[in-house]
């Protein structure tokens, strides 16, 4: 276990707080532009195209970007609490920067009508678009110094661990696939952590590269680059990011449910078999966001099938399996992060098996272009990362005993689980009932039954989001009050028994 | 040999091999895009490098002005690539002898900054500059309208190919120098 000075604690404690409260300032804006959106396609408020798809690719950049980096702050934080001592000058530097990024984006969006959609769809910010071109450029620019901060926080938290854990493959666990005995423990949170960030190391090498080209094609106009090539270089970098941004959750919820259950969770053979498929896979699997691409080669269709089926299943069956032996009559207390943890994971695998469904060719023909998509996304992400996040959140905030007692954020908590769930629900009966996705209305749709029953789940899921939001709101005075008001020696973990 | 000595052939060594490169052969070079781009430029940056490899370690450089000079010799990267500075740098000898000055600056200055910057930066630098490359590369081969007019379409694409080339060696490079720094053992 990592000695820390008092001094060296409060230091990173400070640097954990920016975030949570970035986050909780941050976060529900966002859910409130995903409100505005679900309003305008029941025929509420009348948005106008132009700001509906602004406010999608704000909400769509912004959730994903955001989630990402509070899963990896927190990683942050647990890893240079406990394992290695982490540099935070960078750590604010990937701050500063991730917020610059931010600010660019949303300047770029609100105020310039930048509404292409996250994925950027090549070439349509420079065909025709009713947007101007600087906020096209800037776009492209913050996007560039958000990629630039998370591969400098990425590549300085690899580092260090690479350092004290004696290099990349004892990182991965190889060391436990011989017969040698193994001189130093690898715990579960520093293997998973290098096997989200390596893929996400290489996917931001493509994504640079379709954002520079992006730029170049912004500065020269009557460029155009292979459509196909681009569709594949943004879906890798994408995809990849959004995966990494549950395994960086699952680290933490490895190395903090032993805690609440008192039962060791190690690395040993199985877990190391597991997630370095993982690893190689979650390179693979984002060619299931192509089916619809004729042109993408057929072998490359079958692939991305095959790679999404394998990538869930081992890290995702040990895991669950995992979380399964660690609850077991463990007479464990259901204080609101073991809840977090448990339900997150739940979300986490109905999403996944959404996903997986979503990712075989034959079901993919039908579902690509419907609700489904959103649905099974925003089940693992707001079913899912949401609530580790909160978990976290509630882990730094609330001593043993106020997690156990405390009954506003218990309150909270069942209200944006309830609301969450509702709310997704609401986008797989789209999906099922053929409701088209990215629409900003469905007034121009020629049958009838699919306009009513589109602008009518659109109108329960704006009643979901408010209850989310009114949990949202409990859950955060819950958090901020504790946060602010008292300090909590937190980064001492509960030894195993 | 007296180590004064050394330090005064090397110095002679490059300043020559500059000096060839900027003057006598400056017309052959200018005569077609991948003679002056992937053989005049590199081998300024080339010379500036190995004057690095000698004498970096006599500048201390530290943070934030590694990061300062990273982005300084990536714009001049960009400079030295824009059709525009490619045109003038061909037209006007005195202007190409500039981007001869500043890729010797530049080679200089990567070797010495790179050396000793941080392995997070060094691998972010890296990374865009295979990323600029492989995209300059990428743009030469898809445009079919001729950029630099001291030039033709074909020598534009062959330009293109090879930094294309070029760029996807960068990548492997870059990612070999992070998986063998992540690999280093205390």
């Amino acid at each position: 276990m990592l000695q820390l000075s008092p001094l060296e604690i409060k230091k990173n404690r400070t640097f954990i707080k920016v975030w949570t409260i970035t986050f909780l300032i941050v976060f529900p804006l966002l859910i409130v532009l995903g409100l505005l959106m679900r309003l305008n396609q029941g025929e509420e408020i009348n948005l106008g195209m132009d700001k509906f798809y602004v406010l999608m690719t704000l909400h769509g950049l912004g959730m994903a970007g955001l989630l990402f980096s509070t899963s990896f702050a927190a990683l942050w934080y647990l890893i240079g609490t406990r394992h290695v001592k982490l540099n935070l000058g960078i750590g604010y530097l990937v701050y500063f920067l991730i917020l610059i990024g931010v600010i660019g984006l949303a300047y770029a969006t609100l105020l310039g009508k930048f509404g292409a959609g996250w994925y950027l769809l090549y070439p349509l910010p420079f065909k025709n678009a009713i947007w101007p071109a600087w906020s096209t450029g800037l776009s492209i620019v913050s996007l560039i110094i958000l990629g630039v901060a998370w591969l400098l926080g990425m590549l300085h938290v690899l580092y260090v661990l690479a350092k004290e854990y004696g290099g990349l493959t004892n990182l991965l666990g190889w060391q436990y696939l011989g017969k040698k005995e193994v001189k130093k423990e690898l715990p579960p949170i520093v293997m998973i952590t290098t096997i989200s960030l390596i893929p996400g190391v290489i996917a931001y090498l493509a994504g640079a590269v379709f954002l520079v080209m992006f730029l170049m094609q912004f500065f020269e106009p009557t460029l155009t680059f292979n459509m196909l090539l681009m569709k594949n270089l943004i879906f890798f970098f994408g995809h990849t990011l959004v995966n990494i941004t549950l395994y960086c959750c699952l680290g933490w919820v490895y190395a903090l449910l032993p805690e609440y259950t008192g039962r060791k969770w190690v690395t040993n053979k199985v877990l190391v078999y597991a997630w370095n498929a993982t690893f190689f896979f979650i390179i693979f699997a984002y060619f299931h966001h192509l089916y619809m691409d004729f042109a993408q080669p057929l072998g490359l269709q079958y692939a991305g099938q095959l790679a999404s089926y394998f990538s869930a299943v081992p890290a995702t069956a040990v895991s669950m399996f995992g979380v399964i032996t660690q609850v077991y009559h463990s007479k464990i207390k259901w204080g609101i992060v073991p809840l977090s943890f448990l339900i997150g994971v739940g979300g986490w695998a109905v999403g996944g098996f959404a996903a997986v469904i979503d990712a075989t060719i034959s079901v993919n023909l039908v579902f690509h272009n419907t609700m489904w998509v959103p649905g099974h996304f925003h089940t693992y992400m707001l079913g899912g990362v949401v609530l580790f996040i909160f978990g976290f959140f509630f882990y730094l905030s609330h001593t043993r005993e106020e997690q156990e007692k405390d009954i506003s954020g218990k309150a909270g908590f069942w209200l944006f689980v309830l609301g969450a769930h509702c709310f997704i629900a609401t986008f797989y009966t789209g999906g099922v009932n053929s409701i088209p996705r990215r629409y900003a209305d469905y007034k121009g749709i020629p049958i009838e039954s699919t306009h009513l029953i589109g602008a009518f789940l659109a109108r329960l899921a704006a009643i979901c989001i408010i209850i989310v939001i009114i949990g949202f709101l409990i859950m955060t005075f819950a958090i901020l009050v504790k946060l602010i008001r008292k300090r909590v020696a937190i980064t001492e973990p509960v030894q195993n028994s | 040999m007296p180590s004064k000595t050394i330090h005064i052939i090397f110095i002679t060594v490059i300043s020559g091999l500059a000096w060839v490169i900027s003057f006598p052969l400056n017309e052959w070079f200018s005569d077609t895009m991948p003679r002056h781009q992937l053989l005049q430029l590199p081998a300024m940056l080339l010379l500036g490098i190995l004057a690095g490899l000698r004498y970096s370690r006599l500048i201390p450089i530290r943070f934030p002005w590694d990061v300062a000079l990273l982005i300084f010799i990536m714009a001049s990267l960009v400079f030295w690539m824009l059709p525009r500075s490619i045109d003038t740098a061909v037209i006007h000898p005195a202007f190409n002898r500039l981007m001869h000055v500043t890729m010797l600056a530049a080679g200089f200055l990567t070797i010495t900054v790179l050396r000793q910057t941080i392995f997070e930066i060094r691998i972010a630098f890296m990374a865009m500059v295979s990323v600029m490359v492989f995209v300059t590369g990428m743009t030469l081969v898809t445009f079919n309208i001729l950029l630099c007019s001291s030039f033709n379409i074909d020598q534009q694409k062959e330009t293109g190919l090879r930094l294309l080339i070029t760029g996807m060696f960068f990548a492997a490079g870059t990612l070999f120098t992070f998986f063998s720094g992540l690999g280093k053992k205390t």
